[in-house]
């Protein structure tokens, strides 16, 4: 049972965004991805981008919103999406170029891919679904785990002495001189969604306006990756991963102001 | 009619240039290099964009993305960095991306890489392997377009020699046919219709377009593929009625072949030889049909012995088939070594000519 | 007919562009050619070679020579690897600036040109390649003399065209050194006689 105690089956809101086809997902209670693609959706419309996107997204559970979304759409090899993305974009310049990724897509896999297409500027969104977890295969370790944070290939949790650190990569992304915007939110409380579709919003302003390369985080809910219940999922996680990803805009082009 | 003297990579550039590429992208790598030197100059000025990528594997997913588009791009590389292609060209394969891969090969001939691929699924790549620089320019053309037709990745198998070597040439764009429109392009025009596309090698769909899902696509994929084996291998072969002895070899091998077969037939051996153009879809029964009532069938390739094993499969009489290539690199690992040499190749064929057992045929 | 030239030296004498200029002359002249170069990595000290095939027709050759007519060397250092394939009686010309070990090719006919020292005396090291080159046309009638230096002119470089008055002092100074024709490449009524001193 979900924290509204709604039965399933009985959808939440009562209106779905335009540019989604279906609103039948298959992903967990309690997931955060939903809440997160809805912002993005949102963004686009109201940006008048409707006609004039194109999504580029990776493998994992979030693969399902590239599928139920009426955005012209290219799944790509995992960590790959950026380089993708780059040659989309430099044959597509006046149009809106969205990636999807996870954090064991990005951060994990391609790592390399993102860091390259900060640094050279990219005018494309890159987008990163962050809830610590390769949720799709399972429940496995990424280079965005948090410490003592319990998976499948972590038992005991991850502890720093044989499972090294976890990644800031929108910190690393901030140090880039191609990055223009670069931001994390989250969608577990209903002031952060709301702050997190602004984020969403400013990135693909700053990407139509050429400032360069944008990027915005956004700390999801993964219960079922976790091993916690799926009511707890917004509160553990505030507890466990916004001490390691703190929550605002790293980055802004020099003429504009905060969220 | 302005001839100029091109090294074979500024050549194969101007070729992709007139077929209209419009997006090239690479990582350095010896002999494929001079080609991204060649598109960084030059595509930027016929409205295209080149990009030195940070490795291999971006290098080809950029091209994706840009195939995706509808725009005609192509990347390339060499031994451990086409490795490195691997996954992404399979991937542009059950996408059905038109794709031109340059496959500037180092000294050993790599003829499993380029046709065996070690990506994941049924696929195949349509491989054109030139034996000089002009018919690198006309293979180049030809897989843009075959790429198109058929909505697959293609491979060139250049090499070094092909790669380094001038020759004075002009660059003409040839006609090569009528192609279907692009409908499956990716432009952002679809997004917010109700209708928008899709490309994703599990060809779901969407909800308001439901696709034929992984079973289905792949089978048929799987058939393409059969159907371009059968209209589009491409062979070259001088083996007359009575040739008793067929040289097989492919690429900027073949003129070396073909010298010696002129010589050793002054002599008055029935010699014969015979080169798939293109190495997939290996043309099996032109070979077939060439290798009836041959005493022997040599391959001469450098490397281990790799395309050996198609010429077996489909030779008349497989116990004919021999083996006289070899592993054969310079010093510098990039170019073939002292085995691409006609005295070499002369003495391989003698000997194995001579250790034929005598049955009143011409010696 | 078929005339091969094999060059070698060591990486910074300039033996690309002296082999690529004179290729380029050549198809200007109307003739076909293929030139292979042979080079590793590195962009100075290594070795340096080419093979230029220069015909009045499509070419029988192939990208690698034997039996080859010629050599232009601008050093010993790797001519071992060119000589095995010169044929008996080629016709070597050697940079003896810097060329100072016999000639190991039976029946060799060998120029000796003082190319760095000639190219040292007009005030322009680097030009010590277009000195050999001019000597080497000079004496073979490959192409013509004012052929070789349209070449050279064609191929500078936008941003190197205060070189082009040095280069072409370099290649005169070269084809003066030499008895014009002393080893002609083609029969002798078929030279081209434009500009050749």
């Amino acid at each position: 049972m979900s924290a509204t105690g709604s039965a399933r089956g009985e959808p939440v809101a009562a209106f779905k965004p335009d540019l989604l086809q279906s609103s039948e997902h298959e992903l967990c209670p309690g997931c955060g991805h939903p809440v997160a693609w809805r912002l993005v959706l949102e963004a686009i419309a109201d940006l008048e981008l409707s006609h004039r996107t194109v999504l580029v997204a990776g493998h994992g559970c979030y693969t399902q919103m590239m599928k139920l979304s009426d955005l012209d759409s290219l799944q790509c090899l995992h960590g790959r999406a950026p380089a993708v993305a780059t040659g989309v974009k430099r044959m597509l310049p006046e149009t809106a170029v969205v990636t999807l990724q996870g954090d064991g897509d990005m951060v994990s896999e391609g790592l390399h891919e993102v860091l390259h297409a900060g640094a050279r500027g990219e005018r494309v969104t890159a987008l990163l679904f962050n809830n610590g977890v390769f949720g799709d295969t399972g429940g496995h370790l990424t280079a965005t785990t948090v410490l003592g944070q319990r998976t499948k290939t972590s038992l005991e949790g991850r502890d720093p002495e044989v499972h090294g650190y976890p990644i800031d990569v929108a910190r690393l992304l901030a140090q880039l001189d191609g990055t223009a915007y670069v931001a994390r939110g989250a969608v577990n409380t209903a002031g952060l969604v709301a702050r997190t579709g602004r984020m969403i919003r400013r990135a693909l302003e700053f990407q139509m306006a050429g400032a360069g390369f944008t990027f915005v985080e956004v700390l999801t809910m993964c219960p079922t990756g976790w091993f916690v219940p799926t009511a707890d999922g917004p509160d553990y996680l505030e507890e466990s991963m916004m001490s390691t990803f703190g929550i605002g805009e790293l980055k802004v082009p020099e003429t504009s102001s905060d969220v | 009619m302005t001839r100029r003297l091109l090294q074979g990579s500024e050549a194969v550039a101007d070729a992709a240039i007139v077929s209209g590429c419009r997006f090239f992208s690479g990582y350095p790598m010896l002999p494929f290099t001079e080609l991204l030197e060649h598109m960084a100059k030059k595509l930027p000025s016929a409205g295209g964009v080149c990009i030195n990528a940070e490795s291999e594997i971006e290098a080809i997913n950029m091209a994706l993305g840009a195939a995706a588009t509808g725009a005609r791009a192509a990347t390339g590389s060499c031994g451990q960095g086409l490795a490195l292609m691997q996954e992404a060209i399979a991937e542009a394969a059950l996408n059905e991306l038109p794709l031109v891969v340059f496959n500037m090969a180092r000294g050993q001939q790599d003829y499993f890489q380029a046709t065996r691929g070690g990506g994941w699924g049924d696929y195949r790549t349509i491989t054109l392997a030139p034996r000089d620089v002009e018919e690198a320019v006309a293979h180049t053309q030809l897989l843009f377009h075959l790429a198109d037709l058929h909505r697959t990745p293609v491979l060139l198998y250049g090499d070094y020699v092909v790669a380094h070597t001038s020759v004075g040439i002009e660059v003409n764009r040839l006609e090569l046919g009528p192609l279907p429109e692009k409908d499956w392009a990716l432009d952002g025009t679809m997004s917010g219709t109700g209708r928008a596309r899709q490309i994703w090698t599990w060809a779901r769909g969407k909800p308001n377009t439901p696709g034929p899902g992984p079973d289905r696509a792949w089978k048929s994929i799987a058939e393409k593929y059969e159907e371009i084996a059968r209209r589009e291998a491409r062979f070259e072969a001088d083996a007359p009625e009575g040739t008793e002895v067929l040289v097989v070899s492919f690429g900027t091998t073949a003129p070396f072949v073909d010298r010696v077969v002129q010589e050793l037939r002054t002599e008055g051996m029935r010699l014969g030889s015979f080169r798939p153009v293109t190495l997939w879809p290996f043309p099996g029964d032109a070979l077939a049909e060439a290798t009836k009532g041959c005493r022997l069938v040599l391959v001469y390739e450098l490397n281990a012995g790799q395309m050996v094993d198609d010429v077996r499969i489909h030779a008349a009489d497989r116990s004919a088939v021999r083996f006289i290539g070899g592993v054969s690199q310079d010093n510098s690992g990039m170019r073939q070594g002292d085995l691409l040499a006609v005295d070499a190749l002369r003495d391989r064929v003698r000997q194995a000519i001579a250790e034929l057992a005598p049955s009143g045929g011409s010696s | 007919m078929e005339r091969e030239v094999l060059f070698t030296g060591v990486g910074g004498q300039g033996v690309q562009i002296a082999a690529r200029t004179l290729a380029t002359a050549a198809l200007d002249e109307g003739r076909e050619v293929m030139l292979v170069p042979r080079y590793g990595g590195g962009m100075r000290g290594g070795m340096t070679n080419a093979e230029l095939t220069v015909g009045d027709g499509p070419l029988r050759a192939l990208p690698v020579a034997s039996d080859c007519w010629s050599a232009y060397a601008m050093d010993h250092a790797y001519f071992p690897t060119i000589a095995p394939h010169l044929r008996p009686g080629a016709v070597v010309v050697v940079n003896s600036s810097l060329f100072d070990v016999p000639v190991d090719v039976e029946g060799a006919a060998v120029f000796e040109v003082p190319a760095s020292g000639l190219a040292d005396e007009v005030g322009n090291p680097m030009t010590a390649g277009f000195v050999l080159l001019g000597a080497y046309v000079a004496l073979t009638g490959l192409v013509s003399v004012d052929g070789l230096v349209a070449a050279m002119r064609q191929l500078v470089p936008p941003y190197r065209t205060q070189h082009l008055a040095a280069n072409e002092q370099a290649i005169g100074v070269g084809a003066a050194a030499v008895t014009p024709l002393a080893a002609p490449a083609w029969p002798l009524n078929a030279v081209t006689t434009a500009g050749t001193p």
